[in-house]
């Protein structure tokens, strides 16, 4: 499967246009890491579980994106996007949608 | 909704409209009958259900099938319903304790035992979620994930 934030993917042609695919993907970590973090951000540096927690719902998100394209028969998802939204505090929320092609290889 | 027989003239338009193919006078028309009539709404709302649904492609996770099962449980319901159910009554027995108490500065009895509602209520609620973690966990992949 082909992921690509543009809408053209260089050497390929799109053959056809599958539609819009998405996933989403809400994860919190336990009190304890909370409460972790909250004394590591009175002294500074990375918050490296909430770090840990983002790259967990990002590529939670992915999967189920990939996971939706291959169902609709994609070879390839373009213009990938990301963004985030505000439901529970202290948690990382993802949201991942593009379009799922086939591509074709431009001989 | 049965589908194992012919769809009904109203059926067919509402699926018509559900996939967006009624225009013009037909759909105006169309929506006024929907204002008018309930079980053409329901129609409606059963139709765009199956639509989002048809649009959700994706073969189920693993864990998505665990927490089905987790959910359909007895004991996961029961203690929801519990839990929320002590939560909600330890906090009308707390309005009514603190009522209670700016009229007559008592502190009555139904404060102490609306807080302990209160209490068990969410322990009981977090008993729920830890089992719950404890079952979904193993089928959770991204716990992997490295920063």
């Amino acid at each position: 499967m082909i992921l690509a934030t543009t809408e053209a993917v260089h050497g390929y042609e799109v053959a056809e246009t599958l539609g819009l695919v998405c996933g989403s993907a809400v994860r919190a970590c336990h009190v304890g890491v909370d409460v972790e973090s909250a004394m590591q951000n009175l002294v500074g540096g990375e918050l490296v579980h909430y770090t840990k927690l983002l790259a967990e719902a990002r590529e939670q998100a992915l999967d189920r994106v990939i996971a939706e394209g291959r169902a609709r028969g994609a070879n390839a998802i373009v213009a990938l996007r990301f963004t985030t939204s505000e439901i529970a505090s202290g948690a990382a929320e993802i949201l991942a949608y593009g379009t799922a092609v086939k591509l074709r290889g431009i001989s | 909704m049965s589908r194992e027989r012919e769809p009904t003239g109203d059926e067919l338009l509402a699926m018509a409209y559900a996939d967006g193919e009624l225009a013009g006078d037909a759909r105006l028309a169309f929506e006024a009958r929907l204002a008018r009539e309930p079980d053409l709404r329901r129609e409606v709302a059963e139709l765009q259900g199956l639509a989002v649904l048809a649009r959700q492609l994706a073969p189920a996770e693993p864990a998505e099938l665990e927490w089905q099962s987790l959910a359909a449980g007895w004991q996961q319901r029961a203690g929801t319903q519990v839990g929320l159910g002590l939560a909600l009554a330890g906090a009308l027995l707390l309005a009514a304790g603190l009522l209670g108490w700016i009229l007559w500065s008592t502190l009555p009895v139904a404060l102490k035992a609306g807080a302990a509602a209160i209490g068990l209520g969410l322990a009981v609620l977090l008993l729920v979620a830890l089992r719950a973690r404890r079952r979904l966990a193993p089928l959770d992949p991204y716990t992997k994930v490295k920063r």
